[in-house]
């Protein structure tokens, strides 16, 4: 028996409704569609059969190692997981120990250098006389020069 | 270990053997690996179809549920959310391996509703000629044949007892992908079973 003439979501409906996946307005047009249509009702079997089958017989497998071996590995694996997560959780190393005090340090340092830097005399340039005249003197070389409009 | 708690091992129902092993008991995860591994491995040959893939894959689950045990919860058996991690890992390995866009030229052309639209019906009997190892076999034999996607879809439906919503969900596809790869997968199986079931009788 052919089911080529449904449509191909009348197939999946048909399939759907054997799942138990359709609303109840779907699932009575295809209840209608199975009473009335021969080729709808064998393929309704067909899905029925072949997912019951596929169920009462799961293929079996077995694991192609020993109890022993296969369980060794397991653990190989948990043990290497483990060690690796406590490596990421562990502390710094005594040894670089010292290190994590050398971070506020440098902040210190820098903040020193920062402030020892704006205390230098440097260039200083004098308005005199409103916009009329202007003095540029550097103390560390030693120069003033004033421009007088 | 003394005789009577390896005995108690033996005896003890999963949900003890977890309890055990959520304490940090190892023996009684091991006990629980003894008991369960050639399902997870099934399921996961059943997957991959390659034996060292499977046997890759299903040790991976027994490691991620030892460091995951603490979130059973119990809401379903051991062995249904132990299944559940190998066929996540499975889909994991074969979106990395993207197996699934390599067959993509047979699969548009199944997708799209071709040939299973021409198939006859076939009125599969389970009780009908073989014993019941033997359609197992037949079962897992014609599985093999169909596509990776194909087959990802079935064992989710059929063996891992998903609905449409949660395997598009899973895979990453739609529910309409979902049901047109379910619809062919089984189509074909069927055909396939029958085939087999001719070529026994003839």
């Amino acid at each position: 028996m052919k089911a080529n003439f449904m449509s191909d979501r009348q197939l999946l409906e048909i399939m759907a409704y054997s799942d138990g996946e359709l609303d109840a307005p779907r699932r009575h047009a295809v209840e209608k569609l199975i009473a009335e249509d021969p080729a709808a009702a064998a393929l309704h079997q067909e899905l029925i059969a072949c997912a019951t089958v596929l169920r009462a017989h799961e293929p079996l497998g077995t694991v192609p190692e020993t109890r022993e071996f296969y369980w060794s590995q397991i653990q190989r694996r948990i043990d290497a997981a483990e060690k690796a997560s406590a490596r990421a959780k562990a502390p710094i190393a005594p040894v670089f120990g010292w290190l994590r005090w050398l971070a506020p340090a440098i902040g210190v340092a820098a903040v020193a250098l920062v402030v020892t830097y704006q205390q230098r005399p440097g260039p200083t340039i004098l308005a005199v006389g409103e916009a009329s005249s202007m003095t540029f003197t550097s103390e560390a070389d030693g120069v003033t020069i004033s421009w007088i409009n | 270990m003394p005789a009577s708690l390896k005995n108690d091992y033996l005896s003890a129902p999963d949900d003890a053997l977890v309890g055990w092993a959520q304490k940090g008991d190892t023996e009684a995860f091991e006990q629980l690996v003894f008991r369960h591994r050639d399902k997870i491995y099934a399921r996961a040959m059943m997957m991959m179809r390659n034996e060292q893939e499977a046997l890759d894959l299903s040790q991976e689950a027994w490691v991620k549920s030892w460091q995951r045990l603490h979130q059973f919860q119990g809401d379903s058996s051991f062995a249904t959310w132990m299944t559940r991690i190998v066929i996540n890992l499975c889909l994991d390995q074969i979106r990395r391996q993207k197996k699934m866009r390599a067959e993509s030229f047979e699969q548009i052309e199944e997708d799209l509703g071709g040939v299973e639209r021409q198939m006859a019906v076939e009125h599969v009997n389970p009780t009908e000629g073989l014993e019941k190892d033997e359609l197992r076999k037949r079962i897992d034999e014609a599985m093999a044949k169909l596509t990776e996607a194909h087959r990802t879809v079935l064992v989710m439906h059929e063996f891992q007892g998903l609905e449409y919503k949660e395997i598009a969900k899973r895979v990453g596809i739609s529910i309409g992908t979902v049901m047109s790869r379910l619809f062919y997968a089984r189509r074909r199986m069927a055909s396939l079973l029958q085939g087999l079931r001719r070529e026994r009788s003839e």
